[in-house]
């Protein structure tokens, strides 16, 4: 072992207490905020896929205006034949392509507005997961099928079951009046009364019949593997627009915006706290160091009036330093990903969270996420933190005098 | 008394012997106590706004419903007394604020397209100040009286419908024979809300009107009242459980809204948990101090202790100190966070990430909120905590052999 | 009445495989009023022995009676009473408390008994006077001389009237004239309140101020004489 370093290590366990009580500042605010950012981008991932993947989806083709507005006109003509196209062209099912418009369904005893979604049944799956929350009978089947999927707490209010019928009632895309008679086949429950209450399904060309769109639709919808790689989707989608139709492709945060700002006001103030911690840590250690320079005034003084140059003493003291932020490094690092692996397996509750979460589509227990820029931010910042606070009691030997500083006791 | 007198006389001088060390501690106390409370506050004003804005779109601190209500919003079930009778009745009992109302789900219709609402018939006199709706902020006017023949509908809706002030618009929905009531509005005036999602949801007519338009003669869904504080719901609760008979459900805010209802919960927990984290990342800073002081001092400690004075009063000693420097560092910190949020006291505005608020159910603008009780909270878990951080190296301290500790180098 | 009375003290150290004794069966009866010279070569006992009678430090073997009571076998607490009303001790190192002055060093032990202010003020500047430092009153330990800081030590011992006094090297830092004003200042005390003085010394001036000396060497004592004050 090189001198410098050995030296270095001595000095650090002269006050072994010391050098844990400040070691472990570290170690408590690295294990700390390894698992905080851990449960926090694991909350953002589920509150992005809940929220994109009900009906949202990753990227979609829509008319100028559409997404503000929501009118029946602003339609995508021959929507399935560009769903279709897409489908090929990119070489992915996550296409799928819809229609939607408002409409009363009455039962007998009941009448509802709600949004009525005209879906592909083979595709929707693919971009959806409401296909997947069908409780009790099947989804809707058949491209021009009078079926209709509805929402538990919907069909509850409309006091109808499996195999009844429901009456639509709208307005088609000409204004003219637009109705139909639809079976029941299918009832999902996503959880969220409110949600479940809002919309129904029916297949994309009756839908097409019923409210006269000759074949146009309201939006065609794709999700990406990984979030990450949307821009990418998005462009591909740009590039293959049919020329001459003027359609836009909006991506997840422009249909959504609220989800990302959500996520920003949530960072900003977690960012604040994060901060505040890293500045605890920083203080600890620059009293410490000041403390162990401070001591250490006598015996700098002889090396110094030994020949030894001030700035070789302020880089001991930053190894010493660094030696010590490692130590608080490697060990908050080791038990900050036990203690995040140990709750990403088996979960993480807290009173009061079932609630609050239920209103983000999210679930009761969180399961922190554990990957290496989880683990590593937050230490390697404090990390970086403990080197700077160790400057000023470095930077301060450069005003030693070797023979005062021999005086000292 | 006079052992306390020596014991702080001494700590004091002791302190401010290394005022390095001091003041570095002390910077991070107030660091701390700062954000500790500063934080505090902020979220603080963040869930009030919130409940404050749940409880205008609720509305109310209690609310009477048909027990079958809640599940089924309809016009089947409403309140089985008559409103006049219980209008009697609350009036007499001299509440700080009430109203009963008339809400059901309906379809609004303009020229071009056509929505579901929750229609409201209401009392306009009565529910002034009581909801999220500000009177003086409309555009054109609010409703005057029960049988207004005016609606008021949200600005964003109208622009949806492409409606506007003086057109006319229908409302359809269904009477309690299940036949479809429907009737002719003109929109008489335009209202903004912080939360734009109730600007789409909710609009509002005459009570008298709407009763005449669902014939239900004199019946209501909701009746609400308001009490002075809505962190104390307990009187109002009572007072209107007495007031109406059995038969209707009474029910507070927080029951009626579970998301709002263990936000105040979970906040007070995370605030604690707060405190406490960043209490720990200090208490390691702290702990290496005394340690520091402690063992510098091992000569003199040994020499009080050989005079004669008594290892508790070593204790008392060291735990003074810790004290007093904690003591210090929350009267400068607390005293900072009360400046930080004076200029602030009208509000800031967040209204970068609005639509992120929108969907943590916040508006745009913050107003923190200083609590005495969050304040002293704070303090005194700081005080009592650092107690018994300072236990350990007092105890140390208090435990020394004078023979050994004074002849020590 | 006997003030101080040891019987076969002793009291070994190890020193790795070495052993020192550091008492080896010491016994002396001190009389009420007796003032007393110990005087050894450095590392013979001397520190240990006072020490021991002062309840600092716990023989290996022996008993110690302070005014007739058992002292060696008492709890922590009850020595650091007994310290505190009865024995007044000037250490040989390390005496004053740093971060307070020589006014408030004196007046220390005094404020911990209990005494009102007003009457330990005025009685602390009476014996600073006494010991030749008036004037210097405010001063902190780390602003004094090491001979005026250990007439602040002596100031403080004697204070209170304590009924034994155990003063290790009193003089050790002081020339022969303030030297000998402090022992003067001893003797008085010794004639006019009765206390016993229990003094460690080289200094043969010392010496020659007790009624009795008792010579060391190797934790035994070698030689007990009774001699006539000067
Ligand atoms: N804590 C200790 N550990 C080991 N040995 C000790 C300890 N204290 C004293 N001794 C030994 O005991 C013997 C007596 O020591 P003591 O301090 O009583 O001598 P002294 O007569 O006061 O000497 P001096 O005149 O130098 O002060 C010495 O040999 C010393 O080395
Ligand atoms: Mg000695």
């Amino acid at each position: 072992m090189n001198l410098v370093f050995r030296l270095a290590w001595r000095n650090l366990w002269r006050h072994s207490k010391r050098t844990w009580l400040t070691t472990g500042a570290m170690i408590f605010s690295n294990v700390l905020l390894i698992f905080m950012i851990g449960l926090q981008f694991g909350m953002y991932d589920l509150m992005i896929d809940n929220t994109l993947q009900t009906l949202t989806g990753h990227v979609q083709i829509q008319a100028p205006g559409y997404k503000d507005d929501q009118k029946m006109r602003q339609s995508v003509a021959d929507v399935a034949g560009l769903a279709s196209s897409l489908r090929t062209e990119l070489g992915s099912d996550r296409v799928a392509a819809r229609g939607a418009a408002f409409a009363l369904v009455s039962s007998e005893d009941r009448s509802y507005g709600i949004a009525v979604l005209g879906v592909e049944p083979e595709y929707e799956g693919n971009v959806s997961t409401i296909p997947g929350l069908i409780k009790e009978g099947r989804f809707v089947n058949g491209p021009d099928a009078a079926e209709i999927v509805i929402g538990a707490a919907l069909a509850r209010n409309l006091r109808i079951g499996l195999g009844q019928e429901l009456t639509l009632l709208g307005s088609g895309r000409d204004g003219s009046f637009a109705a139909a008679v639809v079976t029941v086949v299918g009832i999902f429950d996503s959880g969220v009364a409110d949600f479940d209450r809002s919309f129904a399904e029916i297949p994309l060309r009756f839908f097409q019949d019923m409210f006269y769109m000759d074949g146009a639709g309201h939006q065609v919808v794709l999700t990406a593997t990984a979030i990450d790689d949307v821009p990418e989707l998005q462009r591909r989608v740009a590039e293959l627009l049919p020329a001459g139709e003027e359609l836009v492709v909006h991506d997840w945060d422009a249909l959504q915006p609220g989800l990302k700002q959500a996520i920003r006001a949530d960072m900003s103030s977690a960012f604040f706290m994060y901060g505040i911690l890293v500045i605890l840590v920083a203080f600890s250690v620059l009293n410490t160091q000041l403390m162990s320079v401070l001591e250490r005034t006598h015996e700098f003084g002889i090396v110094l009036a030994l020949g030894l140059t001030p700035g070789r003493l302020g880089r001991l003291v930053l190894l010493e330093t660094a030696i010590m932020g490692m130590l608080g490094l490697l060990i908050g690092a080791l038990l900050g990903a036990i203690l995040t692996a140990y709750l990403g397996v088996n979960g993480f509750a807290y009173p009061g969270m079932e609630e609050l979460a239920a209103k983000f589509n999210l679930p009761a227990r969180f399961f922190p996420e554990l990957t290496l820029p989880t683990l590593l931010a937050g230490p390697l910042v404090v990390f970086g933190f403990t080197i700077l606070s160790a400057l000023y009691p470095a930077l301060r030997l450069h005003r030693l005098h070797p023979v005062e500083a021999m005086r000292a006791v | 008394m006079h052992m306390f007198a020596i014991l702080a006389r001494l700590a004091w001088r002791n302190l401010w012997r290394n005022h390095r060390r001091t003041f570095i501690m002390l910077a991070a106390i107030v660091l701390g106590s700062w954000a500790m409370i500063f934080m505090t506050a902020l979220m603080r004003g963040m869930v009030t706004e919130v409940i404050k804005d749940g409880i205008s779109a609720l509305p109310g601190h209690v609310q009477v419903h048909h027990p079958k209500y809640r599940d089924d919003p309809s016009v089947a079930n409403l309140i089985p007394i008559p409103d006049s009778e219980m209008s009697a009745k609350f009036a007499a009992a001299g509440l700080k604020g009430w109203a009963s109302r008339v809400r059901v789900p309906a379809v609004i219709t303009s020229e071009y397209d056509s929505r579901g609402v929750t229609l409201l018939g209401i009392d306009p006199e009565r529910e002034r100040g009581l909801t999220f709706i500000d009177y003086d902020e409309i555009d054109g006017r609010f409703l005057e009286s029960v049988d207004d023949p005016g609606i008021v509908i949200g600005r964003k809706l109208a622009r949806t419908l492409e409606t506007e002030i003086g057109k006319r618009i229908v409302i359809m929905s269904q009477d309690p024979d299940n036949e479809i009531a429907d009737r002719g509005f003109r929109v008489v005036g335009l209202f903004t809300a912080n939360v734009t999602a109730f600007e789409e949801a909710f609009v509002f007519a005459g009570k008298s009107t709407t009763q005449k338009m669902l014939r239900i003669g004199d019946r209501t869904s909701e009746l609400f009242a308001v009490g002075d504080d809505y962190r104390n719901v307990d009187a109002v609760y009572s007072q209107v459980t007495e007031l109406v008979d059995a038969g209707v459900e009474v029910k507070s805010w927080f029951e009626l809204d579970a998301y709002l209802g263990t936000m105040l919960k979970v906040m007070d927990g995370f605030l604690l948990v707060w405190v406490i984290v960043i209490f720990l990342a200090l208490s390691f800073g702290l702990v290496n101090t005394l340690v520091m002081a402690v063992f510098e001092r091992v000569r003199e400690i040994g020499l009080m202790l050989a005079l004669g004075m008594k290892p508790r009063n070593i204790l008392g000693q060291i735990i003074i100190e810790s004290l007093m420097l904690l003591t210090i560092g929350l009267v400068i910190g607390t005293a900072l966070a009360w400046l930080a949020v004076q200029p602030i006291k009208e509000g800031i505005d967040v209204s970068i990430v609005a639509e992120g608020m929108d969907m943590w159910g916040m508006s745009s603008v913050l107003y923190p909120e200083l609590l005495l009780r969050d304040v002293i909270l704070a303090n005194v878990v700081v005080l009592v905590l650092g107690f018994f951080a300072s236990l350990s190296p007092a105890w140390r301290a208090a435990h020394y052999e004078p023979v050994e500790a004074i002849t020590k180098v | 009445m006997t003030a101080v009375r040891c019987v076969d003290l002793c009291k070994t150290y190890h020193q790795g495989e070495e052993k020192i004794k550091a008492l080896d069966h010491v016994t002396i009866d001190i009389v009420e009023g007796g003032f007393v010279c110990l005087s050894a070569p450095s590392g013979g006992g001397k520190t240990t022995l006072l020490n021991t009678i002062g309840g600092l430090d716990k023989p290996d073997s022996g008993e110690v009676y302070i005014a007739g009571r058992r002292i060696d076998n008492l709890r922590k607490g009850e020595l650091a009473e007994l310290r505190l009303r009865n024995i007044g001790f000037v250490f040989q190192a390390f005496n004053l408390i740093p971060v307070l002055t020589a006014r408030e060093n004196v007046e220390f032990v005094m404020q911990v008994q209990g005494v009102a202010a007003a009457e330990r003020g005025e009685q602390a500047l009476e014996i600073l006077q006494e010991v030749g430092l008036a004037g210097l009153e405010d001063r902190l330990p780390a602003d004094m001389s090491g001979g005026q800081q250990q007439r602040v030590a002596v100031a403080r011992a004697i204070v209170s009237h304590p009924a034994l006094v155990l003063a290790d090297e009193p003089t050790a830092n002081l020339d022969s004239k303030t030297a000998d004003g402090l022992m003067e200042l001893f003797c008085e005390l010794n004639e006019r309140h009765k206390t016993t003085f229990i003094i460690a010394t080289h200094d043969k001036r010392v010496m020659s101020y007790a009624k009795r000396l008792i010579r060391m060497l190797d934790g035994r004592i070698v030689d007990d004489i009774e001699q006539n004050a000067t």
